[in-house]
């Protein structure tokens, strides 16, 4: 699920590029491999390897053949995919010659070297020469990664209005200003006065924090690339959009040469380094490491969820309760299925990962905490609170739904009901409503009207201008979010008469 | 004359509207402007805060506050 | 115990305050202190008529036994403090630890196998989280509701409080503190923290220690712990008591189960032979590994030598047991009160025995097992939902003692209920219970027998008849085996003491459906009666079939503008009578009604609202009873209700669900929903019946008006059943309630009028309609001349009352049961001819004259 939702993002960014863009873009064999490998469904990357050693183009009519009855209406869906990727091109349908389709040859050839090796695009990165410290393992990389993305994601978690004394409770530190920007740009988080960072939690915020880490880093990264295109124009977002492409091309574990890299990309890597896709020793500049986080960004669906199990040992358990929690087998358990709520709003998580914990208390008074279990309990004031936030009731719903512990879905198959108690779901959502009971809008109440044809006149103009909001016709008033054009229009209408 | 006057359109279901009158009937009819219907009044923009603690505070009559879970002290 | 449900701040000083200001509180039912005059009978008010000198001693009683109360919390405050440093120390502190303040204890160190262990345990408030999933949570169950008090038990984790109550509780049903300890660490996921550990050791260094023991007929003061006794002898006010010449301490071994058996049990059907050798194995399902008893059994077998426990004692004398028991209780040491009935040759044996196929239930069974665990009868107090056979219990454990009986009721319609109960399983000669109310004051025959009468008899002091006085003397001269003392809950504290100290009895049975209770003298309970001996899980006596299953919920009717208008502006007397007008709610009633009638259906509505009450039924054209319905109306009443398939709708007043003596076949309105046709004997009409309520649930609706305060009391009511497990589905919307054929109120006009009407109606205050009856004091008497208080709303009972609980004015429950209906219909034939005929209340006449007159009109058109 958060795969589908995590090339919908990237590709909603793709799709924005103009052909040009892509034409750059492709230059670099490994984004041409990156989003061959990422971006396409299986069965557009078997049209792509069939025409990418075609010496001529391809004739439309005969894709039919190498695609199964049943298969004929993913064709043009996947084909109009490769489409908006500018992947491929089709010749316009005419009259005297029937449509052809070939791959672009930025792309074709791009493609091929990639496959093939060979060529000196260094597109592929180049490993460093020098010597490496041994104590710059993968161990090492996960937990500098672990900790850098840690450290982005309490900050937004916690930047919850303080409660009481409980909640709020800032990670000493935290990410750099240049992280905590670009998180305010992409309002993940507003300003607010009543936190203690000075800002607040947002919906999108939400939303990113109950994504798989993986998805997390692209919706930051693509932050990040809008940002760039709007400061210094589109031709550095191409270079770093193919050098992240690189870099997920890179080998974990590896150093490579900053050298190599030109200005644009040298220039992104105090921001990698904040973001913890990449490692640069103290010690020596010259060398960088790419993390977990860069080395999986374009892995493919089935491999990220390897990656992502591994990836979220990484990121979910500290050390210390590693440890503690030795006999904990399933690392997956840690981020979800861990919940139960009960038909008292009582609730209980078997997780000992802090940033979950954080979560749930952004929804949720928490009360006890056990190793490896914490309980609390959904209340009135908790959820309201949460609303105030811009939660919906029905993120937090489906968020205790696919984070239910499996005992609590297996009851609920067993008895044939939904997993989550319908009272408590009905109860999220009331206390909801009762934030909505009453709405507000500044404006102007028009009335005393002079006579009735002024009245109808004007809350017309009011209508047709779509500044109305309410209006009464036997009272004569009416109320608009607006002043000024209503005012002209009056005094117009006034010299007219 | 035709008058614009300034303020705050208030958009509520019919209890909540009896409930800011009654809250503006009791404060020296300090917030509303103008009754406008079953499902609208027309407030004073500068007492519009007051005027959702107050509602606020009425409603905190119609549930029942979360007891504290046990607390250590 | 604490009180478990706080009334709102405003709430709480109105009820200390007095009963004038709580008067205008405007919840229907809102628990709430009782008032002494909650429990007068008949023609008798107890509350003045106490002699100045009684009135002292139990003031200074009252205050002693709070102070006493009170030092059980503050040591509890004082031990929270001394949470031992270094457990301080190795806590840790990440990022989430904030959010629980002090209470992140992620510290402590998981054993290895903790995921086959269901238990962890908050060491500083002492609460325990239960997996309920986990493969031991079955006998983890069992310990836990022995030791802790139940806080929460919905699905899937439960959630329990070390109390010094609990832990009372738990030494009083022979539990010792190793062995307390030794269980928790094995269901613990974690070690036992020492704080715990300490805390457990400390609460019962003095609980149980000392036992007050009637043996022979001369009262002993009994102890495991000879230094305990030794340290009671030198006390300056104890010493004194002690009767000299009688060999000073004495030496014996500490009796056990030995071969008692509880009536009505497997092993009373004969399988008993087998245990009499397993001398501490008590009678229960021996196979079941979950078996609560056996659990323990295994844990005092793990130390064998201390099987023959060796118990010290002295003698005192009948005169000084109260000032003994007082002082012990002053210096920290409770007297346990234990009943060794097999020894006891002086007071004779009473014929009486449960009817053969008599079987009591498995947690019946359970809780009489705490009461008889060690082979002599312990006091205390069994806590079981209405519907769950409370009465059956008592009668059981009267038949165990078989000695004279002495049973208080709330009513004296329940007097009489009691009575037929014994007769009813128990072999008991009807010569041998008698009863002792206003109407009535018979002595058994023989030289033993059973007494069933009211609090207020025994306790009302003022112009005693004749034959009152003579009954009382015949009550004080003797000494009674067992008292059993019904819906504890409702009776003030002060009542019991009045009750305690003027009637002798070996032992205290107290019964109830929830402790719950807000005049903050439920502590005094465990030590006027004794501690809670049992407390059923209603979640799972229900998904066992005991009692109904229900499924609850809250309409929500919004107010028409008028009514809320009028509604913002009223007085707190009048606001509940228009929350309870409500016409979108009496048109909800409607709707119901008629929906569950369409099916079927018997209905019964609720409400606490006399006048509401009498309107809606009035206008709906149903039967109706309260306090002002005369005993033989209400018979009627019931009868048609019951048997006349043309009435099957009953609106009741609280007075339903107190006092009524509903026929047996009907939910008993007390608790209904949660109540089952009796489990009463094998007979295939039952077991017929039984199955098809088993699978139907009883659907239980409360309606309330929305955004007002009745929103705020149904809550808090249903808070507690809401933590036992039940859920409340909330209605916003009742489908196409618009087609309801005449529907009330639909106009604007109806609306107005009724607004007017329900204005004048209650401004002139002049009613008529007084909630009378034996529960419920005369209004306006003794409640300090309150402006407030016009009508019978002022006495309530606190808790307890599902109706009351679950909240809502109008509680509207269907009986569901329609193998029951249909053989009623069957059945009307020939009852019918009887329900139409003379002897009807002037009301029940009219229902019918309009029943008939349409059907005529029916007929004719």
């Amino acid at each position: 699920m958060s795969t589908a939702q995590q090339s919908y993002q990237l590709s909603d960014y793709l799709e924005k590029l103009p052909g040009t863009t892509f034409r750059k873009l492709y230059q670099q064999p490994s984004t041409a491999f990156a989003i061959f490998r990422r971006m396409l469904p299986p069965l557009a990357k078997i049209f792509v390897q069939a025409l990418l050693y075609m010496p001529a183009p391809l004739l439309l009519s005969e894709l039919d053949v190498w695609v199964r009855a049943e298969g004929k209406m993913h064709r043009d869906p996947r084909l109009s995919i490769l489409r908006s990727l500018h992947i491929i091109q089709i010749t316009p349908p005419g009259k005297d010659r029937p449509q052809e389709m070939q791959l672009t040859t930025n792309f074709k050839n791009s493609l091929r070297l990639a496959l093939e090796g060979g060529g000196t695009h260094n597109s592929f990165g180049v490993p460093s020469t020098l010597p490496v410290d041994p104590r710059i393992d993968i161990a090492h990389l996960d937990n500098y990664a672990r900790k850098k993305w840690e450290d982005i994601l309490h900050y937004v978690v916690n930047s919850v209005p303080v409660h009481g004394e409980a909640g709020g409770g800032g990670s000493a530190g935290g990410p750099k200003s240049s992280v905590k920007d670009l998180l305010l740009v992409g309002h993940l988080v507003e300003r607010r006065h009543d936190t203690r960072g000075g800002v607040g939690i947002t919906q999108a915020g939400f939303t990113f924090l109950l994504q798989e880490a993986n998805a997390q880093v692209w919706t930051l990264l693509l932050q990040w690339l809008e940002a760039a295109d709007r400061a210094k124009g589109k031709s550095d977002s191409i270079d770093m959009l193919s050098f992240l492409f690189m870099l997920a091309s890179l080998e974990l574990g590896r150093a490579y040469n900053t050298d190599a890299l030109t200005e644009t990309r040298r220039n992104m890597l105090p921001a990698l380094v904040d973001f913890g896709l990449i490692y640069i020793p103290r010690e020596d500049t010259r060398q960088y490491f790419p993390t977990r986080l860069a080395t999986t960004l374009t892995s493919s669906a089935s491999a990220l969820r390897s990656v992502s199990s591994g990836f979220s040992a990484a990121t979910a358990n500290n050390p210390g309760d590693a440890s503690s929690l030795g006999t904990t087998p399933d690392t997956s358990a840690a981020s979800k299925g861990s919940i139960f709520i009960e038909t008292n709003y009582r609730l209980y998580a078997y997780t000992s990962s802090p940033l979950q914990i954080a979560v749930l208390a952004l929804f949720t008074q928490l009360s006890m905490r056990f190793p490896g279990m914490v309980t609390g309990r959904l209340t009135r004031d908790s959820i309201r609170r949460a609303i105030g936030f811009g939660i919906t009731a029905d993120q937090i719903i489906s968020y205790l739904a696919s984070h239910a512990h499996e005992q609590m879905a297996r009851a609920a198959a067993a008895a044939g009901r939904p997993v989550l108690p319908p009272t408590v779901v009905d109860q999220i959502r009331l206390w909801q409503l009762e934030n909505e009971r009453m709405r507000t809008s500044a404006g102007f109440l028009f009335k005393d009207f002079d006579s009735a044809e002024e009245y109808v006149s004007l809350s017309g103009y009011a209508e047709e201008i779509g500044v109305l909001v309410w209006r009464n016709d036997r009272k004569r008033m009416f109320y608009a979010s607006k002043f000024e054009q209503l005012r002209d229009y009056l005094k117009s209408r006034k010299k007219a008469e | 004359m035709v008058k614009a006057v300034r303020g705050v359109l208030v958009e509520c279901e019919p209890a909540i509207k009896s409930i800011l009158v009654h809250i503006d009937s009791t404060h020296h009819n300090e917030f509303i402007i103008e009754d406008l219907d079953e499902t609208h009044l027309f407030v004073k923009e500068t007492m519009l805060h007051l005027l959702k603690q107050k509602l606020e505070e009425r409603l905190k009559e119609t549930y029942r506050p979360e007891e504290p879970l046990e607390d250590s002290e | 115990m604490p009180p478990k449900r706080k009334a709102p701040p405003g709430q709480a000083t109105a009820s200390k305050a007095g009963r004038a200001s709580a008067m205008s509180t405007p919840g229907p039912a809102t628990p709430r202190s009782i008032g002494s005059s909650a429990m007068s009978d008949a023609d008798e008010d107890f509350d003045e008529d106490v002699s100045e000198a009684q009135k002292e001693r139990e003031a200074l009683m009252t205050k002693e036994a709070d102070e006493f109360v009170s030092k059980f919390t503050l040591g509890s405050k004082r031990f929270q403090g001394q949470i031992d440093d270094s457990s301080r120390e190795v806590r840790r502190y990440d990022a989430a630890t904030p959010f629980f303040r002090k209470r992140d204890f992620s510290h402590l160190p998981l054993k290895p196998d903790h995921q086959n262990r269901p238990l962890w345990i908050d060491p500083d408030s002492c609460t325990i989280v239960l997996e309920r999933f986990n493969p031991l949570a079955e006998q983890a169950t069992d310990f836990l509701i022995t030791i802790a008090e139940p806080k929460s038990r919905p699905t899937f984790l439960h959630e329990y409080a070390l109390t010094p109550h609990s832990l009372y509780a738990a030494v009083s049903v022979g539990l010792r503190p190793r062995d307390i300890i030794n269980t928790l660490e094995r269901f613990l996921k974690t070690s036992l923290p020492d704080v715990v550990r300490r805390k457990i050791e400390d609460y019962t260094r003095s609980f149980g220690k000392v036992k007050l023991v009637l043996k022979h007929n001369s009262y002993f003061v009994e102890s495991a712990d000879a230094e305990v006794l030794q340290t009671l002898l030198k006390d300056k006010v104890i010493g004194g008591l002690r009767i000299q010449g009688s060999g000073g301490v004495t030496t014996s071994y500490a009796p056990t189960m030995g071969g008692l058996v509880i009536p009505g049990t497997q092993n009373a059907a004969g399988v008993h032979q087998a245990n009499l050798n397993k001398a501490e194995r008590m009678p229960g399902d021996a196979g079941d590994p979950s078996n609560e008893a056996d659990l323990l059994t295994a844990l005092n077998e793990e130390d064998d030598d201390d099987d023959k426990e060796a118990v010290h004692s002295f003698q005192i004398s009948e005169d000084n047991v109260e000032t003994v028991q007082k002082r012990c209780l002053d210096i920290g040491y409770p007297i346990l009160e234990e009943y060794d009935f097999r020894n006891d040759d002086v007071n004779p044996n009473l014929e009486i025995d449960l009817r053969p196929n008599t079987q009591i239930r498995p947690y019946q069974e359970k809780s009489l097992s705490k009461m008889f665990g060690n082979g002599r009868a312990k006091s205390g107090i069994i806590v079981l939902p209405c519907g769950a056979g409370k009465t059956l219990v008592g009668i059981t454990a009267a038949c165990t003692i078989k000695k004279g009986v002495i049973v208080l009721c709330t009513s004296s319609m329940s007097v009489v209920q009691w009575r037929q109960e014994f007769l009813k399983w128990s072999n008991i000669n009807p010569d041998d219970i008698a009863i002792f109310t206003a109407e009535s004051k018979n002595k058994f025959s023989g030289s033993t027998g059973i007494i069933v009468t009211t609090y207020s008899m025994v306790t009302n002091s003022r112009e005693r008849s004749h034959d009152s006085k003579k009954m009382m003397d015949f009550l004080r001269g003797r000494e009674w085996g067992l008292m059993l003392l019904d819906e504890v809950h409702v009776v003030p504290a002060e009542m019991f003491r009045r009750v305690i100290s003027s009637i002798k009895s070996h032992s205290k049975l107290g019964l109830t459906a929830t402790l719950l209770r807000e005049d903050d003298k439920i502590s005094h309970l465990n030590f006027l009666i004794g501690p809670k001996l049992y407390e059923a899980n209603w979640m799972e006596l229900s998904q066992q079939g005991h009692i109904a299953k229900v499924q609850c919920a809250e309409v929500w009717c919004p107010m028409p503008t008028e009514f809320y208008d009028e509604y913002l502006r009223a007085s707190a007397r009048m606001k509940r009578t228009l929350y309870a007008m409500n016409p979108r709610k009496f048109q909800a009633c409607q709707y119901l009604i008629n929906y569950h009638e369409a099916r079927g259906d018997k209905i019964i509505v609720f409400s606490d609202e006399l006048y509401s009450l009498k309107q809606y039924a009035l206008k709906l054209k149903k039967v109706f009873i309260y306090g002002g319905t005369s005993q033989a109306e209400r018979m009627q009443v019931l009868e048609n209700f019951q048997h006349n398939p043309e009435v099957n709708t009953l609106f009741l007043s609280k007075i339903g669900d107190t006092s009524l003596d509903l026929p047996e076949d009907l939910p008993h309105p007390d608790l209904v929903p949660l109540r089952l046709p009796p489990p009463r004997g094998p007979s295939a009409a039952f077991s017929a019946r039984s199955a098809a309520t088993t699978r139907a649930s009883t659907p239980f609706y409360s309606l309330v008006s929305k955004d007002t305060q009745e929103m705020y009391y149904s809550s808090k009511r249903q808070a507690f059943l809401v933590d036992q497990g039940y859920a409340f589905k909330v209605i916003t919307q009742l489908a196409n309630i618009e087609n309801t054929p005449d529907l009330a109120f639909a106009t604007p006009q109806e609306t107005r009028e009724l607004l007017q009407r329900t204005l004048v109606d209650n401004e002139r205050g002049a009613e008529d309609d007084v909630e009378t009856d034996d529960l419920f004091g005369k209004p306006g008497r003794g409640r300090g001349g309150g402006g407030g208080a016009r009508k019978g709303n002022g006495v309530r009972r606190t808790a307890g009352m599902l109706s009351e609980l679950a909240g809502g004015q109008d509680m509207a429950y269907i009986e569901q049961n329609k193998a029951v209906n249909k053989a009623l219909r069957a059945a009307g034939g020939k009852k019918k001819a009887g329900g139409g005929g003379e002897g009807q209340s002037k009301f029940f006449k009219g229902i019918q004259r309009e029943k008939d007159k349409s059907k005529a009109q029916a007929r004719a058109g």
